[in-house]
Formats: C-alpha cells, sequence, structure tokens
C-alpha cells in the first residue's frame, strides 16, 4: 500500500516537474530564441550557435540563481506567515487574560474603597449625615457592599 | 533607488491603486516629479513599463511556485506549513493584483503576456498538486485519483481568480482580510478530506476570519 502511494507520488512529482519544464520560464524562453534566431540567420552558425548557448547558459543561471534565492525566501516568508497566525491566535487568548487581570483590578479597587470607607466610618461616625454615607455605599456596591452592610451593622449594634 | 526602479515602483502602486487602464505615463511621471521626457528615457511607453513588471511578477512567482515542486514543505508533524504557504502565494500575488482585477483586457492587449500568464496558471496548478501529493503520502489527506484532479483544478481556479472576485464583492477592503478569507477559502475545498487533527487548523482559520470581520465592523 504505502508502496502504491510512494509510486504514485514520484510519477506526480516527475508530471510535476514535467509542467514546469514544459510551461515555464527559462527553458521554453530558451527555445523560442533559439528558433527565431536560427530562422533568421542560416549563413553563419557557428557564431550563432555559440552565441545561442551562451545566452541559454546564461539564462538558466538566472533562472537557478532566482530558484535558489526564492527557496530560501520562501522558507523565510512561511515562517513569518506562521509567527502572525499564531499571534492572531493567541490574542483571542491574551484577550481573555486581559479581561481576567482587568476583573481582577477592579475587584481590588472595590476592596480598597471598601477599606477607605470602613476607616471614614470609624473616624468621624458622629460627623457624618445619613445622606453620604448611603451615596458611598451605592458606590461601593457588588460583593463587598454585603460585607460593608454586615460591619456597619455590626458597628451600630455596639 | 535608481529613476529606473523607481519608474517600475510608481507605476505598480498607481496599477494597482488606481487601475491600469486609468494610468497613462504622465500620471506616473506627475506621480514621480518628473518629467514625461526623462520617463521616455527609461521607457518607450506603458507597454514596456508593464512588461517589465510582467517580468519581474512572473521571476518571483514562479520561484515561489516552484519551492513545493522542488521538495515538500512539510514533514509528517508540520502539515501547516503548506496551509502558511499558502499565504506566501496570495501576498506575492497580491502585490501584482491589477493583472488579476483587469485581466481579460491586459491579457487580449498583451498577447505576449498572455502566453505567459498561461505558463503561471500551469505553474499554479502543478504546485497544488504537488502539495496535495506530499499530504496524501502524508496521510493528512485521502482522495482518489479523479478526485485529486478535480480539487487541484478547483483550487487553481480559486486562487488565480480570488482577488477579482474579492475586489467585484468588497470593493476595497484590508489586503489582510481578503488574503486570509482566500486561504481559508481554498482549505475549505481540501477540508472534507481532512482529518481531525488538520480540521483544528481550519476552526483557527475560521475563528480568525470571524474575529477580522468582527474588527472590520
Amino acid at each position: 500500500m504505502s508502496d502504491d502511494k510512494s509510486k504514485v507520488t514520484d510519477k506526480a512529482g516527475e508530471i510535476a516537474k514535467n509542467i514546469w519544464l514544459a510551461g515555464v520560464g527559462a527553458y521554453g524562453r530558451a527555445v523560442d530564441e533559439a528558433q527565431t534566431n536560427l530562422k533568421k540567420a542560416t549563413p553563419t552558425p557557428p557564431k550563432l550557435f555559440r552565441d545561442l548557448v551562451k545566452a541559454g547558459s546564461a539564462l538558466e543561471e538566472e533562472a537557478t540563481g532566482a530558484r535558489d534565492a526564492a527557496l530560501s525566501s520562501v522558507e523565510e516568508r512561511i515562517s513569518q506567515v506562521r509567527e502572525n497566525f499564531h499571534m492572531q491566535r493567541l490574542a483571542r487568548i491574551e484577550d481573555l487574560e486581559g479581561l481576567h487581570s482587568k476583573v481582577d483590578k477592579l475587584t481590588r479597587k472595590v476592596d480598597a474603597l471598601t477599606r477607605l470607607m470602613k476607616e471614614q466610618q470609624a473616624v468621624s461616625k458622629p460627623a457624618v449625615k445619613k445622606k453620604p454615607a448611603a451615596k458611598k455605599k451605592a458606590a461601593a456596591r457588588t460583593a463587598p457592599r454585603k460585607k460593608a452592610a454586615a460591619k456597619a451593622s455590626t458597628k451600630s449594634g455596639k | 533607488m535608481k529613476t529606473r526602479d523607481r519608474i517600475l515602483h510608481t507605476s505598480l502602486q498607481l496599477f494597482n491603486e488606481e487601475g491600469e487602464e486609468q494610468t497613462t505615463t504622465v500620471d506616473i511621471a506627475n506621480e514621480m516629479d518628473i518629467s514625461p521626457g526623462n520617463l521616455y528615457y527609461h521607457f518607450k511607453g506603458k507597454d514596456q513599463i508593464i512588461a517589465e513588471i510582467f517580468h519581474q511578477y512572473e521571476v518571483a512567482l514562479s520561484g515561489t511556485l516552484t519551492a513545493p515542486i522542488e521538495r515538500p514543505l512539510s514533514s509528517p508533524g508540520n502539515v501547516e506549513e503548506n496551509w502558511y504557504y499558502l499565504y506566501v502565494v496570495l501576498e506575492e500575488m497580491y502585490q501584482y493584483r491589477f493583472f488579476y482585477h483587469n485581466l481579460d483586457n491586459i491579457l487580449q492587449r498583451y498577447p505576449e503576456i498572455r502566453r505567459h500568464f498561461k505558463r503561471l496558471i500551469q505553474l499554479k496548478r502543478a504546485t497544488l498538486y504537488a502539495i496535495c501529493q506530499t499530504l496524501i503520502q502524508q496521510s493528512v489527506i485521502d482522495t482518489g485519483e479523479q478526485q485529486l484532479l478535480g480539487l487541484v483544478d478547483n483550487m487553481t481556479l480559486n486562487l488565480t481568480f480570488w482577488l477579482s472576485y474579492d475586489q467585484l464583492l468588497h470593493d476595497q477592503r484590508d489586503p489582510s482580510v481578503s488574503i486570509h478569507q482566500g486561504v481559508l477559502q481554498l482549505l475549505t475545498m481540501v477540508a472534507p478530506y481532512l482529518g481531525d487533527d488538520q480540521l483544528s487548523f481550519y476552526r483557527d482559520c475560521e475563528a480568525i476570519y470571524a474575529s477580522m470581520l468582527e474588527e472590520a465592523g
């Protein structure tokens, strides 16, 4: 089974390569040039032939050079895309982490506010009117409110 | 940068952004703050500029497309390399997108480019075929021979005309979104043949696309 598969793949590689050779780049161009030039000038073939060979191998060199450069640049660019992709994917997880840390910060603030309120109440309890105290309580709503309320009630119980 | 290269660079930019047919050599000279005479010293006309830009594109894209034919991009452990590679190809095509935006028109006016463009498409097909063969060999996908040929042709079709389809449908949108969706579409064609492991990559790709759309509002 695996033998069959690799046989198919070898053949495919060959076909793919043949398509490339037949269809693309220096090979085709060199042949075209050779044909037109041959049509033009039959009288002095040796010089022309030399020129053609020179032109052909120059083209081949250019193509090979370009291919080598392209191969390494493709690998480089793939790794850039990979990085980019991972960053975008991680961004979603980071967003969640960011949200967590925001919630943590807010919770700490609420705690601090509650503490502050408690201290103020302790210091200036007799002078405080009912209204501002109620306002502060409203500002520090959510979970800690219960705590504050509970503390307040114990204090008033004293 | 030499004036000659600057002319090519500016032309490519104007062709991509304003359209090739609407851009004249005078526009190009104006954009660069040089005299049209100076431009004609380097290029006989727009035809020659376009031929040169196409040559650049052909050399660059052929080089990129040949890589997976020369040797597989992935070993069994890192199949993702093949998917990342699709981004590379689409990014390169995007740099020269004006050819695709007005393809028939350009190919009719420049028969020489037509011949070479056909080769590029053949090469694309050969490249995608080579990639799919690697995936079969590494047991990532499983297709019959006939299915495989159809799959490769569909992928080639999609890859070739994605940018013009995208532009028709969305006018100008963020290139990263166009390119990402292009890759996602190609993966969608492979997805029915993928096993669970590789589907997770596909899902990541989907999720990134969804968040891109959200960001674009």
